[in-house]
């Protein structure tokens, strides 16, 4: 595969194997400047080991890992990366602006100590110690470790895991601010609306393999375009083969269908099921576009 | 290599943090700084039988090599397995911090509760009658503070690869056969034969010697020897350490 030569980050053909097992499968993946990428896929699909690889943490089996054009563990690599680890600690004893000074320390160019706790709602909570913190509290920590030193390569490892709502869009917004400025931002995350609102560019991962990487809206185009339900006496057997029909899960009481034909299935539905009712028929979501992309084998789920 | 200024202070800010962080651990900083203090004034001055100023200055040269061993193993052995557990070292590693910041840091912390353990014995002794020469104090406070060094190298190299279970255990049997087998609580030239055999492979033992070498008492084998070989023993822990490093994941 070709190097990407305006990439912020790249990994280039690059397998790994933990214990034994291989996690990703001659991966190539970059990231630019100016755009937000997340990384989405089932558990075990090797999100956190390209993570891993790309921020250095890791090292490669085979292939190439490169922050703009040097190894990722260089530290001249790492003064233009921040992190925000998805299992990574606070020391109890330290406060939240000791903590946030303290990493800003490590850049030549960061934010002010009050830019930077501002920007992440931390203003109220900078003389906390980080052991009393909650949960959420603490995400907001790492988040501002992360973008103190205003890093040209942001990488978030399921960022808004443990927060709460409020606390996730505002990070959103710092997250969209960030690329704004020209920082290559690359996200994991399970949260497909995140994803939605949030990515310029979605990377589909299974099984250590790419298998989208593509606009959301052209990745929700991919499924098909529209989601049917209704209650009917069709199985799931049967709808999966109407015509347009990519995917078709029934949960007992509503079957649900991914359509790239809607007009088309929904006059073979009704003709299949004359006493059909409750039919509705809207946009595909993000989600039913990746659940497609992941079961082309077992399409039929009941 | 691309150039990269490091902006200025991080090691300063870095080991300050640090001092800082075990300050406010009280429960790790008291013990290790009292319990030197403590076994020298029961065992040289309370209960030694024939209490001398003598006794005082040669049990304070092996006391002062084993006031050092705590802060470094546990500090750094249990403390950076701890730390790697709870995901403290995580970030540190993938941040522009240089490595070199990190140990030094850590090594500023043991060096610092050292000196404070060192500070309570060094009194006793006084208070026991030892007489040294400015010099020999100069010579003995450095040989101490440096006694450090290898055993926080150790340290490190267990906590990169233990449990912070495993790496206390092993810190507290590190720690009580480097005071026995060192002959830092009862002089080499009564242990028995084997126990001083296996001393020879300890750096206490040597460390132990250049400390009575120092205070003007009697040496087993040249000071020229021990110091050679705990130069050496601490080159091996900083490759110890260092592997360690390289092959722990995080």
């Amino acid at each position: 595969m070709e190097k990407d030569l305006a990439a912020a980050a790249s990994l280039t053909d690059v397998s790994k194997r933990l214990g034994g097992k291989p996690v990703l499968d001659r991966l190539s993946l970059s990231v630019r400047a100016g755009e937000v990428t997340a990384l989405l896929g089932p558990n075990g699909a090797g999100k956190s080991t390209t993570v891993g690889l790309l921020i250095g943490r890791l090292r490669p089996d085979a292939g190439e890992v490169e922050l703009y054009g040097l190894k990722p563990e260089r530290p001249a690599a790492r003064a233009r990366l921040g992190v925000m680890l998805q299992a990574a600690g606070l020391p109890d004893v330290m406060t939240v602006a000791e903590m946030v000074t303290l990493q800003s320390g490590y850049y030549r160019d960061p934010r002010p100590l009050r830019e930077t706790l501002a920007l992440v709602g931390l203003d109220n909570l900078a003389d906390r110690r980080c052991g009393t913190l909650s949960g959420g509290q603490a995400r907001r920590v790492q988040y501002a470790l992360a973008i103190c030193g205003r890093p040209e390569l942001l990488v978030l490892d399921e960022p808004t895991a443990a927060m709460d709502r409020a606390s996730a869009r505002a990070l959103w917004s710092t997250v969209r601010g960030a690329a704004a400025d020209g920082a290559a931002v690359l996200m994991t995350t399970h949260d497909l609306a995140e994803a939605d609102a949030l990515a310029d560019r979605v990377v589909v991962m299974d099984a250590g393999r790419i298998v989208a990487d593509d606009t959301p809206a052209a990745i929700r185009a991919r499924a098909g375009g529209a989601v049917v339900r209704c209650r009917s006496t069709v199985s799931t057997m049967h709808a999966a083969a109407l015509p347009g029909v990519r995917q078709a899960t029934s949960d007992g009481a509503e079957l649900r269908l991914v359509s790239t034909d809607a007009i088309a299935t929904v006059r073979r539905l009704l003709d299949a099921d004359a006493c059909l009712a409750d039919l509705r028929v809207h946009d595909a979501a993000l989600e039913d576009a990746i659940a497609g992309l992941l079961s082309r084998d077992e399409r039929i789920a009941a | 290599m691309t150039d990269l200024v490091l902006p200025t202070g991080v090691w300063r800010r870095e080991c300050a943090a640090e001092l800082k962080r075990s300050w406010r651990l009280p429960q790790f900083l008291v013990p290790t700084v009292l319990t030197p203090a403590a076994f020298y004034g029961l065992f040289t001055l309370a209960i030694a039988q024939n209490r001398s100023p003598a006794t005082a200055v040669a049990t304070l040269a092996g006391y002062g090599v084993f006031a050092a061993i705590g802060p470094a193993l546990f500090g750094f052995g249990a403390g950076v397995a701890m730390e790697r557990e709870q995901g403290l070292i995580e970030l540190k590693r993938v941040s522009p911090l240089p490595t070199g910041a990190y140990v030094a840091a850590k090594l500023t912390a043991a060096v610092a509760a050292t000196g404070a353990a060192l500070a309570l014995i060094y009194l006793l002794a006084i208070v026991g009658g030892a007489v040294l020469s400015p010099a020999q104090w100069l010579l003995l406070v450095a040989l101490h503070l440096a006694s450090t060094v290898p055993f926080a190298l150790i340290g490190l190299g267990l906590g990169l690869r233990m449990s912070g279970k495993g790496a206390v255990a092993a810190a507290n049997a590190l720690f009580l056969g480097s005071a026995v087998l060192g002959g830092l609580w009862i002089p080499s030239a009564m242990l028995p034969g084997w126990m001083r055999a296996v001393g020879e492979a300890v750096p206490s033992y040597h460390l132990g010697q250049l400390a009575l070498e120092i205070v003007g008492m009697p040496v087993i084998g040249s000071g020229q020897v021990h110091g050679t070989v705990a130069i050496g023993m601490t080159a091996l822990a900083a490759i110890w350490a260092w592997t360690g490093w390289r092959r722990s994941p995080a």
